[in-house]
Order: C-alpha cells, then structure tokens, then sequence
C-alpha cells in the first residue's frame, strides 16, 4: 500500500511542477499590455448589433462616432470637426475630418459616414437602437468631407443622440456588400486601437492603431478578459492578471482599498433608480399615498449604510449632469408625516401592497428593496417582496394597462445622452405607456406631456432648460415614483495604471493609460 | 436503440421548456430599450411568430442537415458558437475525470484494504467534505490560497496548462470523493465474497487477491459511476466555469438560457443529450469486458 501512496504523493508532485513552473512575466520590467477585466461579453461590435454597456466600453476603442461626449457632458468633435444647422435647426450640416483612414486603409469622408448612417436607421437592419435617430429623414454626402442629415422635425438632442457609442463609423469596405441581415466580427473602424482577436467567451485583443490621428497611446497592446464572476473579477485583480477591473461590489471595497497595489475608484453615473407605482391602481392613485411612501423612505440611510456613500439621493428624476436638471427633492425622510398623509388618504392603518424588485440587476438591488421594505412597515405598510429573473421581469413589467398585475415595482434608467428628451420622455410621457415605450407605472399628466412635445423641438437652449424645469417640478410633485437613489459605479485599478478614463456613461477607456 | 427515443424526448422537452421560461430575447437583449418594434424584428427574424409546431419542424428538419440555427444574441452560428467551446470544456471535463478516478478509485481501495484505519477514517471524511463542499466555495478557496496567496497559479482564463490546474480540480473534487465511496463499498462487497477467500486460502499473494481478483470486480459499479460522471462533467461544469471564466459550453448555456437564445440553449442541450447517449454506450461496453458474464470470447473468467 505504501507504494501506492507514494505513487500518488509523486504524481501529485509531479502535475504541481508542470503546473507551477515559474510565474508568466508578470513582474517583467517592460509591460506592453493592459488588461480590463469587465463582467459580460459583448453581443456584438458591429454598431447596428450593439445593445448592452460591455460592447459600448469595447467598441469605442476601435470604432469612433461623428461626437463624442466628455466626462462632464461636453459635446466635442471626433470624426466631425464641426456641425451646424439652419434657421429651424432641420437641416443639419457636419464637416467630417480630413486625413483620416480606417484600420484597413480606406479613407474616412462624408460618404463613408452616410453609408454607416443610412445603415444604421435602415428598417431592415432594424438596429436595437435605431430610434435614437427616429427623427433623421434623410442623409446625404453633399461633398467629399461635407454632410447634411435632414431631420423631418426639430429633435433638439440630436447631437448628443449622434454621440452615443453605438452610431460608431466603420470602414465602407465592411458594410458595402452586406445584406440588411449581414454583420461582422471584428469592426474596423478609425479607433485608437486596432482590433486583432475575438476569442469567444473569454477576451478580446487589440493593438495599438499607429496612424491614429489623434494621441497615439502609450501602451501597445489591449485586452478585454470577460470574468462574469464578481469575486473572481477581484481575485484577478488581486493577482495582476488584470490591470482594471469594472463593477466593484460595495461590500468588496474595504478590502481593495487595504491593498497598497490597488486604487479604488468611485465614479458617478447617469443611472437614477426608482420604485415606480402603477399610478392607474388603487391606492396608488392617490396622490397623498404617493406623497406618503416617499416620506416614509430614509433614502440617506441607504445610501450611506448599503452603499457606504457611493450613491447619491435623487433630487429628480434625472441625475444632476443632465440638461434640463433642477433640484426639486429630496422628499425628507418623515415617517410622521407620512402616516399623517396615509390616514387623510383613509389608511390609518395602513395598507398591503406588493412591491417587484431584480435581484443582481443593479448592485444591491435586493439589499435596496429589503431595506424600503422595512422602512414601509415602519408607517404601517405591509411590502411583499417578489423578485424575478431579469428577462422575466422586463417582460412582467412591460404589460399593457389592463394586463399589468404589478402595484410598484424598482428599476434603474441611465440618461446616457446627458439630455433630459432620454430621461423623461420615454419613461413619463403618456404616448410611452406599455406597451409602446417605457413608461410601465402608467404616469400621465397632461402639461408634462405638452412640456416633453415641446422642449423636443424647441432649439433655443434656454427656453428648452425652462421648459424641464417645470416638467421636473411638476414630476416631483406628483410623485409617480419613489425616489431613491443615483447609482455610483466602482472600479478598481492596480496603482501602477495611470490615465484610464472612467466615464460616468459607465465606459472605462484606455486610450490614455499608461504604467508608471 | 433506445438513443433514438431519448435523442427525440430531449429535443422536445428542451424546445417547449426554454419557450415556456417567460422573458423573451429581445427584451433580454436591449434590456429596458427594447422597442415594440426591435421585439417583433427578433420575433420574425427568428421566426418566433410562427406557431411552435411550426418552430419545432423547422428546427428538426435543419437539425438533421447539421443546422442548429443562428444565435440570436450573438447572430453566428450555434454550429460555430458550440465548436468553438466544447472543446476547451472537453479538456476540463478530462481532466478532471482523470484526476477524480486516480485520486477517488486508489482512495477508495486503501480505505477498503485497511478497513476503519486512520486513512480509512480520514479519507472517507475528507470524502464527505468533497461531496458535499459547495463546488463555488471550493473554487473560491483554490483561488485565494493558490492564486491569490501563493501566487502559483492564475486564478481565471485560459491559455495555459496552467490555467488547467484550478479549474479540474475544482471539478474533479466532488467526483472524486464520490468516486472513493463507490469504489471502497464495492471492494469491501466483493472482498467478502467466498472466491476472496478461496483464494486467500490457496495462499495468493495478498497484493493479486487485492488487484487481479478483487479490484477487478470491484470496478464493475466504478465504471457505471466514471460514466455518468464524465457525463454530468461535462454538462456540469457550469459554475467552475464562471468563477475561473472558464469559456466552455456550461457557460454558454447559462448565458444563453438568461439571455431567452433558444437555438443555444437547444443545441448545447442537444449536444450534452447525445454526448450522455453516447458515453453510456461506451460504458456499456467496457462493462462487457469486466463482466465476465457478458463476456464470452476470452477463458480469462475467473
């Protein structure tokens, strides 16, 4: 028998050896790669593809829009230099950049951005996101770097919707052939990084595009590693095996920040997170009861306790760095004011509802519902919980009027345009009820809507500010939700990376990193 | 010949089960963006507006000439999405049956041999750790000691044989233990029998007694086990895969089944279907060879 065991004990050693030889250049002097660690792959690069914030993060490294948006909400040319439009802002004229070329050589000018365009609003290909051009009638190349986008009426964001990372310019040699249906893996567009490797499920490789025509980065080559895994995300980090790592739970935070080699990093985003009623069902139809429920929440204490100060309470329904943004909140935390309100309503004693919430969607979104859910049976309403998968809830809280079976239910909206039109319009106007858009609490009041229809197309900048600020006002009042919280986003950076760029839009870039 | 009933019952199940999950793919996909209109593009595209009947017809039809269809998150080939995948959890899945077997049957026939031994006691513990020790929890340990501790190991991804170590063993654990349990019974089984002791009496050496005529029987209900274990390895590897992102099919079907991709989740099904099929054929064949009743070309029966 003790042959048998030292038999084992030596193959054991054996297999340790072959796997534990020395530790791969880790440590080596010259790194010429930076790996990102990020939760999901992405469905796809191909812009008219293109869905979820992992592509977006991906992508914008290769592939490049006409506008792109600065950490503080600026608007600043990318492929377009300049833009102007005429009298009542229909017609639309951008310069494109002169001197550019994509990844496969062909040279970056007006007709390339029509065709891209065109592509990207064309019925057939029926983009995801084709209705952040909704408003685009026609587009045409009016001269070699000159083109004219022609509007069927005046949408007032339309530069901050062309700046959104899914409109991305790729190289006409990859979309002149395609059928509607047709699509690419690798995109090759005008981006700072060229993209080389998609190995599915596990990483994408860029290397560094020597003919940018803007800085050229510093660190050569680029690596997305998908770790759906949170824990294991941070272990990575840990390791070194990733130089950055997207989507740091909050509980996880303390332990990063003890770690000398790391730097946590707190940003904000455009993501507001609500509980919206179902304002058409009883009680809920009672202004005073809405009122109530907001006062009954201490959304401080859940930003401080559940997300140790990395969120921030919602003074809106949209985050401050939007246009059209203005303080009207928060509702204090009163529970004596909001049993006072439930008892003028005729609920003394309260009420059972039942409140739907994601689990694992947003950080902590459970911990949240569990937490208001305490907070409600403090003024004496009774919060049943129910949670669904998220496919499953999307499709539960999408239902008509007359099928919704849901009293309230949490989810999240991130304003990514930085322009209030994304903000309120798709979630409170009426025309968005279910299921034709997104307003599933079923709000409805008229002078908002007119207020919506209007700033839409109003071009002067300041009428259309007044304009959100009376709808914002009048939103807050009629408290179609409950106002919780804007989200915060965390990452986490090992101390030797300089430069990344984390983007309230949830993106981090890397175009400008280097290693100390 | 029954493969052929299961192969079917599999693809039915599995293509009504998926369609019955409420959710749908566009919604997963373009999450609270999802337009009425982009829901219905994906609905026609993928012929979701056809009646299942209809659906299930053409899925067999395209089946039997090799099509499983095109994802409809990522817009490739399932044919591809799979090829690509199964491969790399193939070599997990090996792996870890080889480490399983070699640490599980010797285990589990030096318990049997020195009977409520101190090895026997301890292995046998360390046995009921390994079944019931959450896989996720043991993977979360491997990478804190070995990665992130001892920096001797990468924690996540592929590439490297190294890479390999974490990932099979996590895997090859619970079938380990498992395996050291069946393989400890049934030597003690056979290891009563009177043919045992016949040729104990006949003064055989203790080490062939052991190895040529115990163990040999003995292996008979290991190799039924080893089977299905290969089989559930390589269906299960799910969450070894995602806590060392692992990029093989257990994880694309996870994905595929969150994300509402039918034509994944019914062809990764389809595919661990037939594979199960397939690898208790090949038990039962080996079967033939141990089982001297079942074997009838050779005298060597004892």
């Amino acid at each position: 028998m003790k042959r048998i065991v030292f038999t084992l004990v030596a193959t054991l050693i054996v297999l340790g050896l072959v796997a534990c030889g020395p530790q791969a250049a880790d440590t080596a002097a010259v790194r010429d790669t930076l790996t990102i660690a990020i939760g999901a792959e992405p469905e796809s690069l191909d812009p008219v593809k293109m869905t979820s914030a992992p592509a977006a993060t991906v992508g914008e490294h290769v592939v490049e829009r006409l506008i792109y948006m600065e950490e503080d909400g600026t608007l600043t040319p990318m492929l377009a230099t300049s833009w102007s439009a005429n009298a009542d802002s229909t017609v639309w004229t951008f310069e494109i950049r002169q001197g550019v070329t994509f990844h496969d050589g062909a040279p970056l000018n007006a007709e390339a951005v029509r065709a891209n365009l065109a592509r990207f609003v064309d019925p057939e290909v029926g983009a995801a996101y084709r209705f952040l051009l909704g408003s685009v009638q026609d587009i045409q190349a009016t001269g070699e770097y000159t083109l004219q986008i022609t509007l069927a009426q005046p949408f007032a964001p339309i530069l901050s919707h062309l700046s959104h990372s899914f409109i991305g310019i790729v190289s006409p040699n990859q979309i002149s052939d395609l059928a509607a249906d047709g699509t690419f893996e690798i995109p090759v567009g005008t981006g700072p990084y060229v993209m080389e490797r998609w190995s599915r499920g596990d990483s994408i490789r860029m290397s560094v595009n020597a003919d940018y025509w803007g800085p050229i980065p510093q660190i050569p080559n680029l690596v997305f590693n998908f770790i759906p895994e949170e824990s294991a995300r941070i272990v990575a980090l840990e390791t070194g095996e990733a130089d950055a790592i997207m989507a740091v739970p909050p509980q996880d935070v303390a332990r990063l920040q003890q770690n000398p080699d790391i730097d946590v990093v707190f940003q904000t985003t455009v993501r507001t997170i609500y509980i919206s009623f179902n304002n058409i069902r009883e009680p809920f139809t009672d202004q005073r009861v809405r009122h109530a429920l907001n006062y009954a929440i201490d959304k401080q204490a859940i930003v401080d306790s559940i997300f140790e100060g990395n969120a921030f309470v919602a003074d809106a329904p949209i985050v401050d760095a939007v246009f059209g943004h203005t303080t009207v909140g928060p509702y204090e935390f009163n529970p004596d004011r909001a049993r006072e309100l439930l008892a003028e309503a005729g609920f003394p004693n309260g009420f059972d509802m039942v409140l739907h919430h994601p689990t694992g969607r947003y950080p902590l979104d459970a911990t949240v519902a569990q937490a208001v859910q305490s907070m409600l049976a403090d003024v004496g309403v009774n919060a049943t919980l129910e949670t669904r998968e998220w496919s499953a809830y999307l499709q539960f809280t999408s239902q008509p009027p007359d099928r919704a079976e849901y009293d309230s239910f949490m989810l999240g909206w991130g304003t990514v345009t930085l322009d209030a039109d994304y903000g309120l319009f798709a979630l409170l106007h009426t025309r968005q009820w279910n299921p034709n858009g997104n307003n599933r609490g079923f709000y409805s009041n008229p002078r908002v809507d007119e207020l919506l229809d209007a700033a839409r197309i109003e071009t002067n900048p300041d009428r259309r500010r007044t304009m959100y600020h009376e709808a914002v006002d009048l939103i807050w009042d009629d408290a179609p939700w409950i106002f919780l919280y804007n989200a915060g986003q965390i990452n986490a950076v090992r101390s030797n990376v300089q430069g990344l760029i984390h983007h309230p839009l949830e993106n981090l870039s890397a175009w400008a990193a280097s290693f100390r | 010949m029954l493969a052929i009933p299961v192969v079917i019952g599999v693809s039915i199940i599995v293509f009504s089960l998926v369609r019955l999950i409420p959710g749908d793919p566009a919604r997963a996909m373009a999450g609270v963006n999802a337009t009425p209109d982009f829901i219905e593009a994906i609905r026609v595209r993928h012929a979701l507006d056809q009646p299942i009947p209809v659906q299930y017809a053409r899925f067999v039809v395209r089946f039997l000439q090799g099509d499983l269809g095109n994802s409809i998150f990522s817009g490739r080939p399932v044919t591809t999405e799979i090829g690509e995948r199964f491969p790399r959890t193939l070599i997990l899945a090996t792996i870890a049956l080889v480490i399983a077997t070699t640490l599980g049957v010797t285990a589990g026939i030096i318990s049997a041999t020195r009977r409520n031994s101190l090895f026997d006691n301890a292995s046998m513990l360390v046995a009921l750790v390994g079944v019931a020790a959450p896989v996720f929890w043991m993977a979360l340990m491997l990478q804190l000691l070995f990665a992130v501790q001892l920096r001797m190991l990468p924690a996540t991804g592929i590439g490297t044989i190294r890479h390999l170590v974490l990932p099979s063993i996590t895997l090859g654990t619970a079938s380990a233990a498992l395996m050291a349990r069946i393989t400890r019974s049934s030597m003690l089984d056979v290891l009563r029998q009177d043919f045992i002791t016949t040729a104990r009496a006949k003064g055989l050496d203790e080490r062939l007694v052991i190895y040529k005529h115990a163990l040999k029987n003995a292996l008979i209900p290991v190799v039924t086990v080893l089977g299905l274990q290969f089989g559930i390895l390589l269906g299960g590897a799910v969450l070894t895969e995602t806590v060392f992102a692992w990029p093989g099919v257990g994880r694309l079907l996870v994905d595929a089944i969150l994300r509402r991709d039918y034509p994944v989740v019914q062809g990764t099904v389809m595919l661990l279907a037939l594979l199960f099929v397939l690898i208790n054929l090949v038990v039962d064949i080996i079967y033939a060879f141990l089982d001297p009743r079942i074997h009838y070309l050779s005298g060597r029966g004892e």
